[in-house]
């Protein structure tokens, strides 16, 4: 986008979203760093829901590794100025 | 697979073999670097008689890479890791004997020149893994099965492939050591392999899909849905195992849905190509 600045100090409009049996957070806008790690965002949703295991994926169906920065999901992933972050509480593997 | 809201996350064998090919394409644009992602067609035994052709998706050969640090506290603090060091000496060496203390003094120069590849700058024993994609008929997902080597062909133990798992992974299977990663038959190969249990996939497949999905740019069309199906799939899967799947596998997606889609829809009514 070009009225977007390329600086990386940037901050990304993250929106998370209950889905499942999550609960709806209060606030569930921010903004963080675009420097910062995705594990970032995942930490946030943990102490916020009082949860260890958190299904947490963006809005392509893709599950993101927590050591991607939220610039390069913000590209991949963002639009309409934000990146949709969707989570779940139950993630059962058996 | 009509309705995405009705859909309860899980695909037909025909299905599979069409987000194989997707997968394995991509990855090899992507991850030119990494061994690839290969179809094998595995024999039939001769009373079955269906058409469906049976096989796996299969990645060789994969080594996960450490840095310096990490490879040199392994070394230095895991006294289990020197056991097993020792053990791998002492296999390729006919004079050695197992139960005998081992001191890595002056005098033990065979071990000492032996433990030199080891502490050689960054470089740590590798480990490599291969993975499997198998479909399970009963569950109807994708099922990932794999197992460690050393470079000699040594096959790792649980244990061993336990200090190789993100360290997540590795709490969640101390919670539930029955429900995660457990040693099992390869359907198709019929040896011991580790697996990671599909009970819950199809379940968080659906949520992946359903929450992440529908509102994506270019929306869903169960063509795309079934060929991203095990990409979404190994975004998760690959994080219990350490096998991290690039963003760019799925953000450049819905252009090569486009360019895929005669070949899905031809790939529908052959069932070998």
């Amino acid at each position: 986008m070009t009225s977007e600045s390329p600086n990386s100090s940037r901050k990304v409009v993250v929106h998370l979203r209950a889905t499942g049996d999550a609960p709806i957070l209060k606030q569930a806008k921010f903004k963080i760093a675009g420097t910062d790690k995705f594990a970032k965002v995942i930490d946030f949703l943990r102490r916020q829901l009082h949860r260890d295991t958190l299904f947490v994926y963006v809005n392509s169906a893709f599950s993101p590794n927590p050591d991607e920065l939220v610039n390069d999901l913000y590209n991949n992933f963002g639009f309409d100025g934000k990146l949709v972050v969707n989570y779940a509480c139950s993630m059962a593997w058996g | 697979m009509e309705n995405l809201s009705r859909w309860d996350g899980t695909i037909s064998s025909t299905e599979f073999r069409i987000a194989a090919t997707t997968l394995s394409k991509k990855w090899e644009v992507i991850n030119p670097e990494l061994p690839p992602w290969t179809w094998i067609e595995s024999p039939k035994p001769f009373w079955v008689t269906s058409l469906e052709v049976e096989g796996y998706l299969s990645l060789e050969n994969y080594s996960y890479k450490f840095s310096s640090d990490d490879a040199d506290n392994r070394i230095c603090v895991d006294t289990q890791a020197h056991e097993n060091l020792v053990d791998t000496l002492c296999g390729s060496r006919s004079s050695c004997q197992k139960e005998e203390p081992v001191s890595f003094g002056n005098e033990e120069e065979p071990v000492d020149s032996a433990t030199l590849v080891l502490n050689d700058d960054d470089k740590k024993e590798l480990h490599y893994y291969d993975f499997h994609i198998v479909y399970s008929n009963s569950y109807r997902v994708p099922v990932l099965y794999s197992r460690g080597y050393r470079s000699d062909g040594q096959i790792l133990t649980l244990d061993e492939i336990e200090r190789d798992l993100p360290a997540n992974s590795l709490k969640v299977l101390r919670e539930s050591k029955w429900t995660f990663i457990t040693q099992e038959e390869h359907p198709l190969l019929n040896r011991p392999w580790y697996t990671l249990h599909p009970c819950g996939t199809s379940e968080w497949m659906k949520l992946l899909f359903l929450g992440g999905y529908s509102q994506a740019k270019g929306g869903s069309s169960s063509c795309s849905v079934m060929q991203q199906y095990l990409v979404s799939w190994l975004s998760v899967v690959g994080q219990a195992v350490g096998l991290n799947v690039p963003l760019e596998m799925i953000s450049d997606f819905h252009h090569l849905c486009t360019i895929d889609n005669v070949t899905s829809s031809n790939g529908n009514s052959v069932t070998t190509s």
